[in-house]
C-alpha cells in the first residue's frame, strides 16, 4: 500500500493528455485495487463500490492536465505549440518540456537572447514562443503535428508536510479518491459509490459530461483544487493551506450537500474551510449539476498554490481532511435521507 | 569531458558562494599543477610544461554562475530575493530554486485564473517575486535558511544526441576545458585562474590576472547564440555545432587581432562572434597592470542565464583543440 504522497508523487510523474494515457493507466490500476474498475474511450476511469441501497453517490476528480499541442515542425528541430488548458506563457521561456513524439524527448522553450531583450516582450501569443527539440532536422523524424507537450518537473519535498510539483491540479484530488476507495473497499455502505477520474476537464468540462450520463448519479461530489494562499493573492480570493478541504457554497452548488459536508466535518472534528462563489464554481460540478434531469452537486476542494505550473505546490494535511470529511461524508449516506 | 561537465554543472555556485565548485575542482587538478586560492577565492594554478614558455600565459574560466540571493523573510514564512547577475524574470516565474545546496524552493506568484488579461501579457516585476519553501511562517523558514543565502533555478542535465542542456554551462564548460588542460601533459608552462564573481562585474578575474602578472591570456567562456526559430541572421550572434566563437570586440574588450586572426585560421572549426555584445573576464584581464594580449574562446550557448543553457558537445571538443593550439602556439613563440 502507498502512502497518500506516495499516490500523489507517482500520479504526479505520469501524464495524461489526449493519447497520452499514462496517468489514467495508473490511476486505473490504482483504482483496481479497491474497485470493480473500468476503462472507457476517453481517459476517463471509473471505478463502483456496492452500498446497501440503490442510492448513488459519484465522486469526480479530472485525470487530464494543462498541456500543450505541437501545430508546427519546421526544419530546424523548432516546434510550435497551441494551449490546451489555461497556461501563463510568461514562465515558459527557458522552461523545459517533455514532447511525447514517437519517443518522449525533452525540449526547451526559446528564450530572448539578452543582447535582443528591450525588457517591452508582450507575452500575447504561445505560437511566438518556440519550442526548441535540439535535434535539428531530425525533429521532423520523431515529433508530429498533434502530438502532445507537458510539463516535466518531477514532484518534490518542501518543509513539513509541504510539497511541489506538475498536475497536482487535479492528482491531488485523484490521489483523494483512490484513498477514500482503499479505506472503504472493506466497508459497509450506505449508498453505492462511484469514483470517476474524468478526462478532459481542462478543455472545458467535458469528459465529466459523457461520464455523469452513463453513471446517472443520485448526488456528486466534485473533488478539485482551488486558489491557495499567498503574497499576492487577497484572503478572500483563496484558502489557507493546512486549513482543510474548501467546501463549495454557490448558487450553482446544492446547499443540502454544503451545509452536510460543514455538519459532517464539525461533528467529526475534520479541518474544513469555506469557498463562497458568486456564481458557478468553474468545475466538473457545473456541468455535472445540469446533465440529464439535474443532478444534485457540490465542490470539495485542496488548496494549491501556482495553478496550472509545474510548480504547484500543496499541503499533504489538507489531502487528509479531505479523505476522512469524504470517508464520513459517505458513511454518514450523503443526502439520501436530508 | 562531458562526465566532468556534468558534475561541474550540477554543483550550486551562485557569485560569491563558489565554494563547491572550488573543491571539486582542486580535487580534480591538485596531482598535476601547483595552485593556490587567492583572497577572493580564486584558484591560481602553475601548470609544468615539458620546456618554458615564450610568453608567461593565463588561462580563465569562472566559477561563478547567476542566481539568487536571500534578503529577508516575510512574517508569512516567504523568502524575498535579489538575483546575482542578469537572470530575465521569465526564467524565474514558477521555477523550482535549491537554496544552500539544499533545501528546495518554487518562486511563487498569481495563478493564470487570478490575473487581468493585461496583466497575462507582461512578466511582473522581479522584486514582486518570492520564494515559497512550504514554511507556514518566519520562524519556520529560518530553521532551514538564513538572509544571505544563495539559491540557483534547479536544472537536470540532460544530453541529447551531440547537445547538452543544463543550468551553469556558463562557465562550467570553460572550467571542463582548464581542467582537461591542466590535467594533461603540457608542451609549455602556463598559468590558470578558475575565478570567482565574474557575473557580478568581473571581479575575480581582476584579482587574479594581477596576481599571476600575465603578458597573454585566453578566456574560456561561453556566448549567446541566438541561432534560434524568430531571430533574423544577421542576430544570431553564432551558431550551434559550428565552433567555438571567437570574439573581436563585445561590450567589455577589443581584442588583440594578431591571436583573433590566429585562430580564425588555424584550420579547427570555430567562428567569429558576430556581434557587439555581452562581455566576459576578458575585459577584467587585458587592462590588468599594464595590460594584456587577451583572446576570448567561446562555446555558443543557447537559452543563456537560465536553467537550460544548451551548448553542442562538438563545439566544446572544438574548444578544447582550438585553446591548445593557441596555447602551444602562443607559448612556443609561432604566433605573434
Amino acid at each position: 500500500m502507498k502512502t497518500i504522497k506516495e499516490t500523489l508523487f507517482a500520479l504526479s510523474s505520469a501524464d495524461a493528455v489526449g493519447n497520452v494515457r499514462e496517468a489514467a493507466d495508473l490511476g486505473f490500476e490504482l483504482l483496481s485495487q479497491y474497485t470493480k474498475a473500468e476503462k472507457t474511450d476517453s481517459l476517463t476511469v471509473i471505478g463502483y463500490l456496492k452500498g446497501n441501497s440503490d442510492y448513488t453517490l459519484m465522486l469526480d476528480a479530472h485525470i487530464d492536465q494543462v498541456a500543450m499541442v505541437v501545430t508546427d515542425v519546421d526544419d530546424n528541430g523548432f516546434l510550435t505549440v497551441a494551449k490546451c488548458g489555461g497556461i501563463d506563457i510568461r514562465s515558459l521561456p527557458s522552461r523545459s518540456v517533455t514532447v511525447h513524439g514517437k519517443e518522449k524527448i525533452p525540449a526547451v522553450f526559446c528564450s530572448t537572447p539578452p543582447h535582443l531583450a528591450n525588457g517591452e516582450t508582450e507575452y500575447d501569443d504561445i505560437s511566438k514562443i518556440k519550442l526548441d527539440t535540439a535535434l535539428g532536422e531530425g525533429a521532423k523524424t520523431v515529433v508530429s503535428v498533434g502530438d502532445f507537450v507537458t510539463f516535466n518537473k518531477l514532484p518534490a519535498e518542501l518543509c513539513g508536510t509541504r510539497v511541489t510539483g506538475r498536475s497536482f491540479d487535479d492528482r491531488a484530488a485523484v490521489t483523494c479518491l483512490i484513498e477514500v476507495a482503499r479505506r472503504l473497499s472493506d466497508r459497509e455502505l450506505p449508498v453505492n459509490v462511484v469514483f470517476v477520474l474524468s478526462d478532459s476537464e481542462e478543455l472545458g468540462l467535458r469528459g465529466i459530461r459523457t461520464a455523469t450520463y452513463k453513471i446517472n448519479p443520485d448526488e456528486a461530489l466534485a473533488v478539485d483544487v482551488s486558489f491557495g494562499d499567498g503574497p499576492s493573492i487577497s484572503a478572500e480570493e483563496c484558502g489557507k493551506l493546512g486549513g482543510g478541504g474548501m467546501i463549495g457554497i454557490s448558487p450553482a452548488l446544492e446547499k443540502r450537500i454544503s451545509k452536510k459536508l460543514v455538519r459532517t466535518a464539525e461533528q467529526k472534528n475534520i479541518p474544513y474551510q469555506l469557498e463562497a462563489m458568486g456564481e458557478t464554481s468553474g468545475t466538473n460540478a457545473d456541468m455535472i449539476a445540469v446533465t440529464r434531469e439535474g443532478v444534485p452537486c457540490c465542490t470539495l476542494s485542496i488548496p494549491l498554490r501556482n495553478m496550472h505550473t509545474d510548480t504547484e505546490l500543496l499541503d499533504l494535511k489538507d489531502l487528509e481532511a479531505v479523505c476522512d470529511l469524504l470517508c464520513e461524508y459517505i458513511l454518514s449516506g450523503g443526502v439520501m435521507n436530508d | 569531458m562531458t562526465d566532468l561537465l556534468k558534475r561541474l554543472c550540477l554543483l550550486d555556485g551562485t557569485s560569491g558562494d563558489e565554494g563547491a565548485v572550488r573543491e571539486l575542482i582542486i580535487s580534480e587538478i591538485k596531482d598535476f599543477c601547483e595552485l593556490k586560492t587567492d583572497p577572493l577565492g580564486n584558484i591560481i594554478a602553475f601548470k609544468k610544461g615539458k620546456k618554458p614558455s615564450a610568453k608567461r600565459l593565463m588561462l580563465d574560466a569562472h566559477m561563478d554562475e547567476v542566481g539568487l540571493i536571500i534578503t529577508s523573510v516575510t512574517h508569512e514564512g516567504f523568502l524575498k530575493f535579489k538575483t546575482v547577475g542578469g537572470i530575465d524574470t521569465s526564467a524565474l516565474l514558477f521555477r523550482c530554486v535549491r537554496i544552500n545546496r539544499d533545501i528546495t524552493g518554487v518562486i511563487g506568484g498569481k495563478p493564470i485564473h487570478l490575473i487581468s488579461a493585461a496583466e497575462r501579457k507582461k512578466l511582473p516585476k522581479c522584486d514582486s517575486l518570492y520564494i515559497d519553501i512550504g514554511a507556514q511562517n518566519r520562524e519556520e523558514a529560518l530553521k532551514s535558511v538564513c538572509i544571505g543565502d544563495c539559491a540557483i533555478m534547479e536544472s537536470d542535465f540532460t544530453l541529447m544526441g551531440d547537445k547538452v542542456i543544463s543550468k551553469a554551462l556558463d562557465d562550467r564548460i570553460g572550467c571542463a576545458l582548464l581542467i582537461t588542460l591542466l590535467k594533461e601533459e603540457s608542451e609549455f608552462d602556463f598559468h590558470a585562474s578558475f575565478s570567482v564573481q565574474e557575473e557580478i562585474g568581473l571581479r575575480g578575474a581582476k584579482t587574479a590576472a594581477f596576481g599571476i602578472n600575465p603578458q597573454c591570456a585566453i578566456v574560456l567562456e561561453a556566448t549567446t547564440a541566438a541561432d534560434i526559430a524568430g531571430v533574423a541572421e544577421e542576430n544570431t550572434v553564432c551558431k550551434l555545432g559550428a565552433g567555438p566563437a571567437v570574439s573581436f570586440m563585445d561590450r567589455s574588450t577589443v581584442y588583440d587581432r594578431g591571436f583573433y586572426n590566429a585562430a580564425l585560421e588555424s584550420g579547427i572549426d570555430c567562428q567569429p562572434k558576430s556581434a557587439v555584445a555581452g562581455g566576459n573576464n576578458s575585459g577584467a584581464v587585458h587592462l590588468t597592470r599594464e595590460g594584456v594580449r587577451t583572446l576570448a574562446i567561446s562555446v555558443p550557448c543557447r537559452y543563456i542565464h537560465t536553467a537550460c543553457n544548451m551548448a553542442d558537445i562538438k563545439d566544446i571538443e572544438n574548444a578544447l583543440k582550438l585553446c591548445r593550439f593557441m596555447l602551444n602556439g602562443i607559448c612556443g613563440g609561432e604566433i605573434e
